[in-house]
Order: structure tokens, then sequence, then C-alpha cells
């Protein structure tokens, strides 16, 4: 007999025993559904794992983005001697000319700041490809395309935006979103449309974008711009932007969500690897029962441990196949989330995460198949038989025992101490409803964190309104007048509703020790209730003390108390450190008063004005009045504060979406373990009916089967949580290099530490309900005899 | 019609898929108060099928059945489970004994699901578990006693509520002779003190024995009725 006919005949009484998996559809569904979402939750978590290594560096490749961006004066370079740096030696592409116009702007009658427009007929091009997030792009008069997403409380589509300082105030509707990944612009609009949109008696304006050769280090880009400066006449070029800037803004938002999109992507891995290896092992025991009947009909132990893995290997196969579909949908929402964390226009799936998502989980599910198989391959039929009817005699006797002593309903009692007839399961069932427990307890403490991280930034609930220089009379290069800057603080004052308000100045200081300049805020007046977040010391209280941020001491090597020499360029004094502040940055920065800091308080230096107001004081009606009083020529602009910043509202959504996958996966989870709990106590379930336990009593036990476990995973995930929390706000605040307040890790008080613990019983409550409610309504002589 | 019946079938039907023969055909039967009835009939004949009805287990197709005064074919799945708490103990072949509880634990189990109070459910079963001679193992789990003691444990949970109506599905079907002659004599022992009884049974001695009637069911029809 040859080969391939010999095999053949080996496998037809594989192919008959396998042939049970259409006619176990409960078990075949269980396993499937199970595969899918592990599969969707590895793929999703592979993405995130990539999407968060160097998205800026994707993206930038994607977008062929600018290598640098050269504003021009238009009316001293022609169009032909711009056309003709495209030939430049080290050019390997451009864009451009396209008009541009700074111009100032409202939105629902607030100061929204200055804008940089472009004219573009396109997003496309041979540098920098604008990746539409929303609506269309420009196509008539009247319309913009904002940089960046809609909602947030700004702009959306449809909105509309005042352009003011120009003739006719033209009014601007946002027809669509899109990213420039080096921000060319913070909106684009038809290139006609920019004569309209030019302020009177400025010089007409154009930027031309470039990629070079060369262009990694700052070296290169200023060799870059040297070259394309001489290129053209003197005095032509007039701004630079390099995409060196662009990438350290956001590898720095990059670094910062890495810590917690990797805690979560861990979570999901580990989860889905937890709950395929509970499902499929228990899946393969559940069957010995038949195993043992196909052994003794004559399969040998080999065709035995085909049969079953095939048995588990089709379902898993098909939910490989959904769930690698499933994982790319699910990822496009969460991408669209993490770009606009990046900073990045968009995000795919990597084809990696598609191949080995699925290939990988298949695998998981061999092996976790391959032991109960290779087991049952072993064992003589009469064993199978015997060891797939029940769990091993005497696990959770004691249990039972102790559980009917209880004084709880006895369906509680039952259920509670079932789970100790599987310690195996229980022990896998428990890890996952820790998992999930934590990523909701985690997801939650993160984000107020991350709230308490965007208000400190902000300090938007301390300083709710600020008066800012960007009102319609003040110019390029302009400064207020003295009357103008009085004007500010007479309008404070005379409102009924200031509490406090302080003049604030800022510029750089040289310190000693440190090289470089650091830049200095000085409060003209008490500022202790701006509310900056203190991680050491306390904020200054007296002449001679400033407060510094985490950069200006592990830069400078000095610690709070210590004494150090600022020079302010008109005095030398020595100030002694009163605290650390939560100020985010990679440059040093210093605070205190303009006492302590001698010469800062020039008009020159005036930077704006910080507004506390009394309680219940409206900051919209606040503003309307303040602007009222400034009057409409005033360069000074009193603005309303907002709660955080972009990057934190996207970071919050992302923890949310990411927090509800895993929590859904740790249910799917559960109920595949009640459902097979349910199977394998199916005689047990139609004795206790035939016994008299109504519908509701079945409910009440299996929910049990479930809660004692929950409790445990409860007690575990908090603490966890905590944890997790703690080290990845630390990794996420080195990453932005600072320290943080102790308040902003301290998120969980204990009443709200126990509520949120009650996710674990959540979890596994909604999970167990449907296999639950399944048993509750099972007629008692069918489960009889359904063994 | 027998005056006073526990047990009353009227034209029931049970049909478990449709274009298929029924399990039970239009049957109707009447089992007075303190009667004990055999039932027997060859594998298909529609017994366990006829106990699974009596007992509230499964719902008939058509047709109605009263039991203790109450027809439990619309009862809803809550009240078919409270009904048998109260009303019907059920002893199996295979005694389907929880493995996971002591002896008093499985006799306890239907006195507790009815929400008997503690002193009263212990109460009771330890009298049962004296009644049935198996005291001393009050506190061993049922994989460690012998097939005998099993039926005598499952028959003290069958009567811990203290049922109007006992089933028996082959009661000694799972047993040596000996042991089946004794549980056979602790049954006719539960009639004497009252106990309206239903034997299913393959074992014509065992009705010829025991029961005052015998029901003969052939492809689920009443074959005839035998008095004892």
């Amino acid at each position: 007999m040859s080969w391939p006919g010999s095999w053949i005949n080996w496998l037809g009484p594989v192919r008959t025993a396998t042939g049970g998996v259409l006619r176990h559809k409960v078990q075949a569904v269980a396993i499937g559904l199970v595969v899918l979402v592990s599969t969707a939750s590895a793929t999703l978590g592979l993405t995130l794992l990539a999407a968060s290594n160097t998205p800026f560096q994707h993206a930038f490749g994607a977008q062929d983005g600018a290598h640098v961006t050269v504003t021009v004066n238009a009316a001293r370079a022609s169009a032909a001697e711009l056309a003709a740096t495209r030939h430049l030696g080290g050019v390997t592409a451009a864009a451009g000319p396209f008009a541009e116009s700074v111009v100032q702007t409202q939105f629902q009658g607030q100061p929204f700041g200055q804008m940089t427009l472009a004219g573009r007929g396109s997003p496309a091009g041979p540098v920098d490809d604008v990746v539409l997030n929303a609506g269309h792009w420009a196509d008539g008069p009247g319309q913009v395309v904002l940089d960046g997403s809609p909602g947030g409380g700004g702009p959306g589509l449809g909105s509309t935006i005042t352009v003011t300082g120009v003739p006719g105030t033209p009014v601007l509707t946002v027809v669509g979103f899109g990213n420039s990944v080096t921000s060319t612009a913070d909106g684009w609009v038809t290139p006609g449309e920019i004569t309209r949109l030019q302020p009177p008696g400025g010089p007409p304006s154009a930027q031309m974008l470039y990629r070079f050769s060369h262009a990694a280090s700052y070296g290169e880009v200023r060799a870059d711009v040297t070259e394309v400066s001489t290129a053209l006449p003197p005095g032509a070029v007039t701004g630079v932007a390099s995409w060196l800037a662009a990438e350290n803004q956001a590898t720095s938002n990059g670094a910062i969500m890495e810590p917690f999109v990797l805690a979560f992507a861990l979570i999901g891995l580990a989860m889905a690897v937890l709950i395929v290896g509970n499902v499929v092992s228990g899946a393969v025991v559940a069957g010995y029962q038949r195993i043992g009947v196909l052994k003794s009909v004559g399969l040998t132990p080999a065709q035995v441990v085909v049969a079953y893995l095939s048995r588990v290997g089709w379902p898993a196969l098909a939910g490989c196949l959904a769930g690698v579909v499933a994982g790319n949908l699910l990822a496009i929402p969460v991408l669209n989330n993490s770009a606009g964390a990046y900073g990045v226009g968009s995000q795919q799936v990597p084809w990696w995460a598609s191949v080995v998502a699925p290939a990988g989980m298949f695998a998981l599910v061999l092996l976790a198949g391959f032991g109960p198989a290779l087991r049952a391959g072993r064992l003589s039929a009469a064993e199978a038989i015997a060891a797939g009817r029940a769990p091993r005699a005497g696990r959770g006797y004691a249990a039972h025992r102790l559980a009917a002593r209880l004084r709880v309903p006895r369906p509680a009692g039952l259920g509670l101490a079932a789970p100790f007839a599987r310690p195996a399961r229980t022990a896998v069932t428990l890890a996952a409803i820790a998992f999930g427990a934590t990523a909701v307890i985690f997801a939650f403490g993160l984000n107020s964190s991350l709230s308490r991280a965007a208000a400190s930034q902000t300090l938007s609930a301390t300083i709710p309104v600020q008066v800012e220089q960007f009102g319609p009379g003040i110019g390029p290069g302009q400064m207020p007048s003295a009357a103008q800057d009085a004007a500010v603080t007479a309008a404070l004052r005379a409102q009924p509703g200031t509490r406090h308000e302080v003049a604030v100045y800022g510029n750089e200081v040289k310190v000693a020790g440190l090289a470089g300049n650091v830049f200095a805020r000085a409060f003209g007046g008490d500022a202790a209730w701006t509310g900056y977040g203190i991680i050491a010391g306390r904020w200054y209280d007296a002449p001679g003390e400033v407060d510094v941020n985490t950069a200006f001491l592990d830069q400078s090597g000095l610690a709070v108390g210590d004494t150090v020499t600022v020079s302010t360029g008109t005095a030398q004094v020595t100030v002694r450190i009163a605290g650390e502040v939560f100020a985010p940055s990679s440059e040093p920065r210093m605070f205190g008063s303009t006492q302590t800091l001698p010469g800062l308080a020039t008009p020159a230096n005036l930077r704006e004005y910080d507004v506390a107001l009394r309680p219940g004081v409206s900051a919209a009606g606040y503003v309307q009045a303040v602007n009222a009083a400034l009057g409409g020529r005033s360069p000074w602009q009193a603005t309303a504060q907002h709660d955080g910043g972009k990057f934190y509202s996207i970071a919050s959504g992302l923890v949310g979406l990411l927090a509800i996958m895993v929590a859904v996966a740790a249910g799917l989870g559960v109920l595949n373990t009640v459902l097979m709990t349910t199977r394998d106590r199916v005689h047990d379930l139609g004795v206790f009916k035939a016994l008299g336990m109504r519908p509701g009593q079945v409910l009440t036990m299996v929910v049990c089967w479930i809660a004692g476990p929950a409790v445990v995973a409860a007690a575990i995930a908090a603490p966890a949580a905590i944890a997790l929390n703690t080290a990845t706000v630390h990794a996420m605040a080195g990453t932005a290099h600072t320290g943080i307040p102790a308040s902003f890790t301290q998120v969980f008080p204990p009443s709200r530490l126990a509520l949120l613990s009650l996710a674990a019983v959540a979890i596994a409550v909604a999970g167990a309900l449907l296999p639950a409610s399944w048993a509750a309504r099972a007629r008692p002589a069918v489960a009889l005899h359904a063994e | 019609m027998q005056q006073g019946a526990l047990i009353r079938l009227d034209g029931v039907t049970k049909t478990y898929q449709a274009g298929a023969p029924p399990a039970l055909a239009d049957l109707s039967l009447d089992v007075a108060t303190g009667e004990v009835a055999a039932v027997m009939g060859p594998s298909g004949s529609g017994k366990s099928t006829l106990l699974n009805l009596v007992a509230g287990l499964d719902r008939p197709t058509s047709g109605t059945i009263t039991v203790a005064g109450r027809r439990i074919d619309s009862l809803s799945e809550s009240a078919l489970a409270r009904f048998r708490a109260r009303h019907v103990g059920i002893i199996f072949q295979f005694f389907n004994l929880l493995d996971d509880l002591t002896v008093q634990d499985n006799v306890l189990l239907p006195a507790q699901l009815a929400g008997a109070s503690r002193r009263t459910a212990r109460a009771r079963a330890g009298e049962l578990l004296e009644r049935m001679g198996i005291e001393r193992h009050r506190d061993d789990y049922p994989a460690r006693l012998s097939g005998g003691q099993r039926q005598r444990v499952a028959i003290a949970r069958a009567l811990v509520n203290s049922p109007e109506l006992l089933l028996a599905d082959e009661p000694t079907g799972a047993l040596d002779t000996a042991t089946g002659l004794a549980i056979g004599r602790l049954l006719q022992q539960l009639n004497a003190d009252g106990q309206t009884l239903v034997l299913v049974t393959h074992d014509p001695a065992l009705a010829e024995r025991y029961a005052a009637r015998t029901v003969r069911l052939l492809d689920g029809r009443l074959a005839a009725e035998v008095p004892a």
C-alpha cells in the first residue's frame, strides 16, 4: 500500500471522530468566540505596541514630511527664483510656494489665537502629504481645513471662525480637519483665499516645503537652510521651521503615552493567553468521555490526539480568522485616537500584527490542547470515560462541607464551594477577572491622574481667566503701551467677580552652574493662589525665595533648600529654592516674585495677567465684561481657560477605550468558563432541579460559582492597579522630564477603591449571567439525560 | 375515574420531535392517594416519560396533568420547582446523589431549597437517616457507601419534605437481589404508613410483590391495567 493511501486510512477514523465539531455547537462556538476575542485583543495589543514605536518617524516617512518649512517674503523673491530652489543640490523634493497669512481669529466670539493659514489646492503633494481626518479639502471661498481633529470643545465640522484684523473680518467655515506631520500650517484655504486674508500693510508671504538628502541633525538642517537662503535674494527668507522641532514635540508626547499603552497591551495579551489556554484545555477534558468511547472502538492514542486537536482546531481557526478581521476593525478608532495623541496623521495596523496574532493564537490553542489530548491518548478507555464524567473525586468536598454550614441560602453556598472542584480552572479564571478588573481600576486611576496633571499644567481650576496679548490692537513686533497695560489692571480690579489678579512677567535669566538660559516667571504680587502643583518643598512666600521645576534641579544638581545665584540682566541676586513645582519641560524653569527677581518687571516682559474668580462667577460672563471694559482696540484680551490640553483629552479617551476592551475580553473569558462548568455539571443541575431548585436559585448558584473568585480577584486587582498606576504615572512623568506631586497618584480614596473593586464582581457577574440563564431555563428532564 | 385521585392524567401526549411517533399518546390515568402503582413496559414504551411528566420534570405536548389537586402542566418553571420540592419525592435507579456532599447534606438539600428552617430540616433528616438505618454514615460521602446504602440515602432525601407522592424509577435496578428485596420492603413500609408510590420497573416480581395495581405501557399507550 502506498504511503498516501495509508495516511488516508489512518485519517479516516480521525475524521469520523472529529465529525463531532458540528454536533457540539455550543463548545465549538465557545472556543471560536474566545479565540476570536483573544486574537482581536492580541492584534490590537501588537498594533498598539507597534504604534508606540517611533510613530512620528513612521508618519514622517508615510506623509513625506517636510524637513524644512521656509517662509519667504514673496515681494523679495519671485516665483521663478523660488522654483529654482527645487533643483538645489541637497533638495530631493519640494512643494510650494504656497501663499500664507498669519491672522488673529475668534471662535464663538472668543479669541481663538493666532493662526498661520496656507493656500493649498490639494492636501497631497511631493512634500507634506496632509492626511484628511474628517470632512473635505477646501474647494471654494470661505472654507478652511484645520490642522488636527474635531471635538474637544474646539471647532467642529461646520463651525465658523472669524478672522479679525483683516478688512471685512471674513468668516471661514470649517470644512475639514487634516494633519500635517510637521504642522506646516494651522489651517489651509484655497490659494485664491489668501489675498482676502492678508492683514493690511503686511508684506505678502509664502511657504516652501523641502525634503533634503541629509537632514538628520540640527547641523545638517542648518546647512540645508543656508543653501536655500543663499539661493534667494537677501532678506527673502523670513522664517524657518525644522522637522526636528516637530519630532521633539511628537516624540515627547509619544514617550508619555508609551507606558500606559504598553501596560494595556501587555494586560490584553496576557489575558488572551490565559483565557484561550483555559477554554481549550477545558474543552478537551470535557471530551474525555467521548475519547474513552472512541478508544474502546479501536482508535489509537495518536489518532485520539489528532482527533481532539482537530476538534478544537477548526473552531479555533475560524476564531483566529474572524479575530484578525475584528482586531483590524477595532484598531481603527483606537489608532485614530493614538494618532491624535502622537500628533501624527494616521496609523495603520502593521501587516505582521495581522499574521503574528492569529498564528500565535492558533499555536497557543494547539499547545493548550496538546497536553490534555496527549493525556487522553495515554489513558485507558475506562479511565478516559471516568475522567471525563466528573472533576477528580475528593476535590472541593471540604469546601462544600464548610459552605453547608454557612448562614447563606443553600444555592449560594453550593455555588461558592463549586470552584474548589476545579482549582486550576478557577485559578486561571480568577487571573482573567483580576486582569480585567486591574485594567478598569487602572483606567479610572490613570484618568484621574491625567486630569490632575492636566489641571495642574493648565491651572484652569485656579486661574480660570487669563488676559493675554492677542487682541486686534496689536501687530507683529508691536508692544502694548503703558497706558494699555494700566487699563488691564484697572479693568480687572473694577470687576466685582475678581478674587485675585496678578501680572506675570517672563524672561530668560542666567543661573550660576547651569549652561544656557533659564526661563523665569516673575509674579507682580501674591501668586500662592495660582495653584502650581508642589512636588517637594513649598510655594515661595518670602523675598529671596523661588520655586523651580524638576528639569532645573536635575540639570543643576541642586535640591530644595539650596541657594543659587541668578543674573536677571540688570541685577545679580542669591535666591533660596523653596520648592519644586510641576511644570513639565525639558528646559529649566524658575518662578518667583518681581521683588525677588529684580529687572524682570518691565513692560517688554509682561506676558499675561492671571485671574481667579469669586465663587459662582461665570468665566465666560467675566471674560465678556473685561473685554467690553478694555474696548475693541486693546491689544489685551481676556480668555477663559479650558480644562485640559488636547493631549490629555485624547489620552483619556484612549485609556477608556482600552479599559473597556480588556474588561469585555475578561467578561467573555468568564462566560466561557461558566459555560464549560455548566456543561461539566449539567447532570448535577438536573438533580438539583429534580429536588426542587427553582430557576432563580439556579441563577444564584451559577453566579456564585464565579462570585468567590471575583472577590479574590478584586482583592488582587485593587493593589495591583494602584501599583500599576503609580508606576505608569511616574514613567510618564519621567519621559516628560518632571517629577509629580504625590496627589497625582493618590487618586484612590478607600471608598472609591472599594467601589472600583466591584468592577471584578461586575465583570464576573456579567460574564456568568448568560450561561447562568441557560442553566436556569434548562428543563430538568433534559439536564438529567444530557450527561 | 377514581375518587380521591392523587395523580390524574387526562389525554396526555408527549412528542419529543415533530413528525416522530409520540413517547406518550393520549394517555389517561389516575393514581389514588395511598396507592402503590407500578408502571411497566419494554424500553421505549414511555415509562420514564410518564414519570418525568408526573414529577413535573418535563411538560406534556397536550393533555392535562393534575397532582395533589394542582394542574402542573400549566405551571411556570419556578412554580413547578416549588411543586416538586413540596409534593414529590423522586428515587432514581442510579441514586443521583451529589458526590461532593455528605450523606446528611444530600438529605438536607431539598428541605433547604424549599426554605425549611435549619433546625426543622436537621431534625427531619436525622429522623429519616435513623429510619433508613444509615445514621452512622451521616458524615460520609456517597462514594464510600454500598449501592443499598446509597439508595437508602436517596429515599431519605426523597422523603425529607414529606411529599404526598413518591416516584421511584427502577429503584432496585442497580442493586443485587438481596439489597433490592430490602429496599422493596422499605418502600412497602412507607406505603403502609400512607405514602402514595409510583414504581417504574422492568421487574414483574417487584411489581407483583409491592404494587396494588400494575399499568402496562406499549408504544406510549396504555396496554393494560392489572390489579394485584
